[in-house]
């Protein structure tokens, strides 16, 4: 992405994707690219919206974030601390590095032995190429040392963020126990305060950085355990985490039924005793509770009726204002979407191909496949759908790219599009001529 | 509207469910009807009550169901009375469903083109009988109405009416064969067009993979279009051009590559690809030359062509199309089909006066004996009287009326059902009654004796009488006023038009008994049907299973299956919930489609309202199992009257929303205690006070828009829609009215640039009555005279270039000619119109093609509308 300014301008990016790409096996040599080098960041307190047709990609990059995949290669920041990593890109590198040095190896003694057939001297050649060919090992020694060793901290990362997420936890924890304990007076306030603490590094030790991501599914039905209890499935996050205390649990779960517009009646009863609308306020919930700083939605509202849809809307909406809460909106229904998102990327077939925020994108939709998708939105209005015409978009009859590939370009200030240099100047034109 | 035949009509549903909570009251007395060619949209929240109804309509209700009452009238029948034998023959035939949830819609251990083609297998045959059926049913019924009308026992007629009727399914028959052949070819070939099309858009972008399974695909269609009157002339130069593209197209074998140090052939060699594609491009390019002129050719009437064929001559003789036309129409119209005509006609009118003069007897009948269902009366007596009534209704039914009148039809059955449930109630209504008192003795006994009964007495569940009583009386009073307005009506039918419409359906029932389904026929029919609903390579996925297919792919995959069995009515329950908007648009785009061909009436349920205003021509609101609103489209969204629709429209956020959107608080009643007064009042903020005491009426707002809701009674306070909506009303107003303005703009323009051009033949058509020609050849005025226009925007380039062509006619007259004639052939039934005429006509338009130019004219005009106002 060409924004480096957004990029060293860390403090306010809670989540920051980079060339994210998720293939999946498919059979001997093949592999389906379902994310294919996606790029985004998402500032702290704002709804990203993620849009685009089935299957192309928008529920696996939810999904990869959330670390459900191990991904191929790119990285995925939260909080500043890399939470996912592919070794992909390494890997294709150092065998890149390998051929190379191969062939300059190969190069070299060509040259040697043409140098030998013109009839110069063996032994002067010799160490020359001896040393020639040492120093382009040594070269692409160091370049593939400094990869792999990339690549094992890219492993390490993938293997270990939470290790190392809950060890820096636990050093805090440890350093407020031993502040505590350096103010206490006496043997027995300082035995209580170990016994206070106890529980805390407990906790701290089995923190996951992951746990501050949350998600919300798409169906309120299957996403629901239909033997446990509205109470178990809602505390069922902090128990994993380690908190034995019942009452706080209760009290916790209480409180979050109260936010979600249930009540505290509702907890013992099961997920089939809920109507739909209700059954989304529980997944809500049970993601809420966990407290996270990053929620991934997707397609909360999808499988609901229009008037609960409309309450679901409304509850994550003020939900997001009371906790601050960022959002990962993931959604086709694009009249939702610009409702809810404040910047919107649009997704095609694995590939990020618009970001703008919503406003814009929606003023002055610059890809074809963006048209196309507003094109064919339904709105309540019977004289607009009569004279609607959808857009069909064709990658192959719309772009040329046998000449100049296309890379993510801003086209003006926050307004990302996937293209080449021609069709850059192309949008770049259309813009200045709309505004 | 009004006029229009009526497909469907449902008429006080009421359906309830037996649970273990009690009974659910699902339906609650909704009347609609549904007119040929029709969307009717049902909307409201999940629990309302649509998708009861449209399963009803169906007869898949769930086995708790009870059906308490109501009727839905479909081709003479009451579906709600008859057996699932005759369900089975209307389900996937006439009616058919998608539904919201494709995978337990299909089974999983079928292939999806077995899944296809098996709807198609299974009611192709049977659709073929039942047309045979008709068929002979009605000819022979015009034959005895056609001797009944001439005269008593005259023998001779009586002969001659018979030998027309044989003729005439005798040629039927054969007409319809040439006209398949003919279409099949017709289709083959431009179908071969769009593909040649679409690999040369390929080749020239150089995207050949998988390309040669295209290209033999566009061999076989070529192949297959060859007839006698497609392309025929240069079938053998069209057969040289496809082996030719066979030769160059073979794929060059696998090249595999050895491996030394593993002896095994390599998995991932690809075959390499050696073919000289600018050597098949070139060769496309002249089928395509062929298949385009092919198409262009003109359709010869086979109906006449085929009498000629059956009856004078043996073969097809060499002429052209027009003339051929003109000759075999001629030799129809002298030998059979004025005097076939003439005799059906006389056959109606005499089975029409006939039907008014038993509806008259009828009426007396009636009015005589509906004085036994006033009052007390015995069983006997009244099962004697609905015979009597039904016999009556019976014999007046018009037999020879093509659209069956469904209330005369049902009657039978209904008012046996009717007096069924009088005297029915009778003796249930007794022996609940003692049940009860049965009940409550020993309840009270127990409640006496100082216990408290952990149970309750049951509701009295009496059937009333006086209802049932009134029902009686309502069917004969519906019949009765019908048949009252039938023979007001009989003296203004126009018989012409009947006899027309008479031989419509029998060319509509016999081209039934001619389509034949092979499995061949069917797979290929399935392929086509995958295609258009977005599957990519059909052929592939035919052979998958649905475990195979993405949700999308499978809700694909059903609704073909409902389209290929062709049905009358169409229910789409929620078809494109679980879709994106793509899709969505590309589907609603399709059933769009295969409504307007085939006048397909559908029932769109759904909860987006975005859809409804996209799918919709009328909307139904439903709302705790009544309809509490339904209008036209523009009536719902633009003057929406019921709380209910503004609420509806209130929590949908469109692309203009800014503030919290309006939700509905609370949730849908219980249906087992359904509220007293109106349903919505719990979450209506309008609700009055009598909301709760009493159920609205539908009030009518104007003729085509009504709603329930005490809001329009004369004495209730005058409340506005809120605000969101008021506001979103006031834009959409304002953009249809901007969008109307760029329209009227652009049809300014358009009649200044026109007017030169046609003056001229504004002139010729002075004093003459307008013909079929005449349109023709305006509106291809028209169309080049946009074409002028873009070859230079401005009036006075435009003037100029129409001198020029004016200058140039004398050179291009032949084909002018040649041209207007061929626009004749269109309308062979009127090929009357003077030549002169028809020159003057071309000439001023100065057309230097015929057909082709008018099309290449149509699309020259759409691309310049599209960079206007991309200019814009």
């Amino acid at each position: 992405m060409e924004n480096k300014e957004n990029i060293e301008n860390r403090d306010d990016v809670l989540l920051r994707v980079e060339h994210l790409c998720q293939y999946f096996p498919m059979g001997p040599g093949r592999e389906l690219k379902a994310v294919d080098d996606v790029s985004f960041d998402i500032k702290r307190g704002e709804v990203f919206g993620l849009v685009g047709e089935s299957g192309c990609g928008k529920t696996t990059t939810g999904r990869s974030i959330i670390k459900l995949y191990d991904i191929t290669s790119g990285s995925v920041y939260f909080k500043d601390q890399r939470i996912c990593a592919g070794t992909r890109s390494y890997k294709d590198a150092i065998k890149k590095a390998r051929a190379d040095r191969a062939a300059e190896i190969a190069a070299l003694k060509k040259e040697k032995a043409e140098r030998l057939g013109r009839g110069e001297e063996n032994d002067v050649l010799v160490p020359e190429y001896l040393r020639r060919i040492d120093e382009v090992k040594s070269r692409y020694g160091a370049e593939i040392y400094k990869l792999s060793m990339q690549k094992a901290e890219a492993n390490h990362d993938q293997k270990h963020c939470d290790h190392d997420y809950s060890d820096k936890e636990v050093a805090r924890m440890t350093a407020e126990r031993d502040a505590a304990l350096a103010a206490c007076a006496d043997d027995e306030a300082r035995a209580k305060t170990m016994r206070e603490y106890k529980d805390k590094l407990r906790i701290a030790k089995r923190e996951r950085i992951v746990n501050r991501i949350q998600m919300i599914f798409q169906d309120p039905i299957a996403s629901l355990d239909p033997r446990m209890t509205v109470r178990d499935i809602i505390a069922e996050g902090l128990v994993i985490k380690g908190i034995r205390d019942k009452k706080y649990i209760d009290e916790k779960v209480y409180g979050i039924l109260e936010k979600v517009g249930l009540v505290r009646e509702h907890a013992d009863r099961y997920p089939h005793e809920f109507s739909g609308g209700q059954r989304q306020r529980i997944g809500i919930a049970r993601s809420v509770i966990m407290e996270p700083e990053l929620i991934i939605a997707d397609e909360p509202v999808s499988a609901l009726d229009v008037s609960i849809q409309a309450q679901v809307i409304n509850l994550l909406n003020e939900i997001k204002e009371r906790l601050g809460l960022t959002i990962l909106f993931i959604a086709h229904d694009l009249s939702v979407v610009k409702y809810f998102s404040d910047r919107i990327g649009v997704m095609y077939f694995g590939k990020m191909v618009e970001l703008a925020p919503s406003d814009e994108l929606f003023a002055h939709p610059l890809h074809p496949y963006t048209r196309s998708l507003l094109s064919a939105i339904p709105l309540p209005d019977p004289n607009y759908e009569k004279n609607r015409k959808r857009f069909v978009y064709n990658p192959l009859a719309e772009h040329d790219y046998s000449v100049d590939a296309p890379v993510m370009r801003e086209v003006s200030p926050g307004h990302f599009i996937y293209c080449n240099q021609a069709e850059f100047d192309k949008y770049r034109q259309e813009l200045g001529a709309d505004k | 509207m009004d006029n229009r035949e009526v497909k469907l009509s449902i008429k006080n549903l009421r359906i309830s469910f037996r649970t273990d909570g009690g009974k659910v009251q699902a339906v609650r007395d909704i009347s609609f009807n549904l007119n040929k060619g029709e969307t009717l949209a049902v909307v409201g929240e999940s629990g309302s009550g649509k998708s009861v109804t449209s399963r009803a309509v169906l007869g898949i209700l769930a086995n708790n169901a009870i059906k308490e009452g109501g009727e839905i009238l479909y081709d003479g029948q009451d579906l709600m009375k008859i057996s699932e034998e005759e369900f089975c023959k209307l389900r996937g035939d006439k009616i058919a469903m998608i539904f919201q949830d494709p995978l337990s819609s299909l089974n999983p251990i079928m292939r999806v083109g077995k899944q296809m083609t098996e709807a198609m297998l299974i009611k192709g045959k049977h659709n073929r009988s039942a047309c045979r059926k008709d068929f002979n049913g009605m000819l022979t019924r015009l034959n005895r109405y056609m001797d009944l009308a001439v005269a008593e026992g005259d023998a001779a007629v009586r002969a001659e009416n018979s030998a027309k009727c044989a003729a005439f399914d005798k040629f039927e028959c054969k007409h319809l064969q040439l006209e398949n052949a003919f279409v099949a070819a017709k289709e083959a070939a431009s179908e071969a067009v769009s593909a040649i099309d679409d690999i040369l858009f390929h080749i020239e972008k150089n995207a050949t993979a998988g390309l040669l399974g295209e290209i033999k695909e566009v061999v076989d269609r070529a192949n297959e279009s060859v007839n006698r009157f497609v392309a025929d002339a240069r079938a053998s130069e069209l057969a040289a051009e496809t082996d030719r593209l066979k030769a160059i197209t073979k794929v060059a074998p696998m090249i595999k590559v050895r491996n030394f140090v593993k002896p095994i052939f390599d998995r991932n060699a690809q075959p390499v690809d050696k073919t000289d594609y600018a050597e098949v491009a070139k060769t496309l390019g002249k089928i395509k030359d062929i298949l385009a002129e092919a198409i262009a050719f003109d359709e010869p009437n086979f109906f006449s062509l085929a009498y000629y064929l059956t009856f004078t001559g043996e073969t097809v003789p060499e002429m052209t199309v027009a003339e051929l036309n003109a000759f075999t129409r001629k030799d129809l119209d002298e030998k059979f089909m004025l005097e076939f005509i003439r005799r059906a006609k006389s056959a109606i009118m005499y089975s029409n006066r006939q039907s008014v003069d038993n509806k008259q007897l009828a009426i007396a009948t009636m009015a005589e004996l509906v004085g036994i269902f006033d009052g007390e009366f015995d069983k006997k007596q009244a099962y004697a009287a609905g015979k009597a009534i039904n016999h009556a209704v019976e014999t007046a039914i018009d037999r020879l009326d093509t659209i069956k009148d469904n209330i005369s039809y049902t009657f039978r059955s209904s008012i046996r059902a009717a007096i069924d449930s009088y005297f029915g109630g009778i003796v249930r209504n007794a022996k609940e009654e003692k049940r009860y008192a049965k009940q409550k003795a020993s309840y009270d006994k127990k409640a006496a004796s100082g216990k408290t009964p952990d149970w309750k007495v049951a509701e009295k569940n009496l059937v009333d009488l006086d209802a049932a009583k009134a029902g009686i009386r309502a069917l004969i009073e519906r019949i009765k006023t019908r048949y009252e307005r039938d023979i007001a009506e009989a003296d203004s039918i126009d018989f012409d038009a009947r006899a027309v419409a008479m031989i419509d359906y029998l060319k509509l029932k016999a081209s039934g008994v001619a389509h034949k389904v092979t499995r061949r026929s069917a797979k290929a029919h399935a392929l086509k049907l995958m295609e258009e609903v977005g599957i990519p390579e059909p052929r592939k996925r035919f052979r998958q299973y649905p475990f195979e297919f993405s949700g999308g792919m499978r809700q694909r995959i059903v609704i073909a299956i409902a389209l290929s069995a062709n049905p009358d009515i169409l229910i789409c329950d929620e078809p494109t919930t679980a879709l994106d908007v793509t899709i969505q648009s590309q589907i609603l785009e399709l059933i769009n489609k295969v409504k307007e061909e085939r006048q397909l009436s559908v029932i769109f349920i759904t909860h987006d309202l975005g859809v409804v205003a996209n799918m919709a021509d009328r909307v139904a609101v439903m709302y705790a199992g009544k309809i509490v609103e339904i209008g036209t489209s523009e009536d719902v969204f633009y003057s929406p009257a019921h709380p209910y629709t503004w609420a509806l429209l209130s929590s949908m956020p469109d692309l203009d929303t800014k503030e919290k959107l309006e939700a509905i608080p609370g949730t849908p009643p219980n249906m087992i205690y359904p509220p007293k007064g109106d349903a919505f009042a719990e979450r209506n903020k309008y609700a009055m006070e009598i909301d709760f005491e009493e159920q609205p009426p539908m009030f009518k707002i104007s003729d085509t828009h009504s709603a329930a809701t005490w809001l329009l009674h004369p004495n209730a306070p005058k409340i506005d829609p809120p605000k969101a909506i008021t506001d979103r009303i006031a834009r959409m107003k304002k953009a249809a009215d901007e969008a109307e303005k760029l329209t009227a703009e652009n049809n300014d323009l358009q009649q200044t640039v026109k007017a030169t051009p046609n003056s001229v033949d504004a002139k010729a058509d002075d004093g003459d009555g307008m013909s079929a020609e005449e349109l023709t050849a305006r509106t291809m005025g028209g169309d080049l005279a946009d074409e002028a226009k873009n070859a230079g925007v401005l009036p006075d380039i435009e003037r100029a270039a129409t001198a020029d062509a004016q200058a140039e006619t004398p050179a291009k007259k032949p084909t002018a000619k040649k041209s207007a004639a061929k626009s004749a052939t269109a309308k062979p039934a009127t090929a009357k119109a003077s030549t002169a005429k028809k020159t003057t006509a071309a000439k001023s338009t100065g057309a230097p093609k015929s057909t082709g130019s008018r099309t290449t004219a149509r699309k020259s005009t759409a691309k310049n509308t599209e960079t206007k106002s991309d200019k814009e």
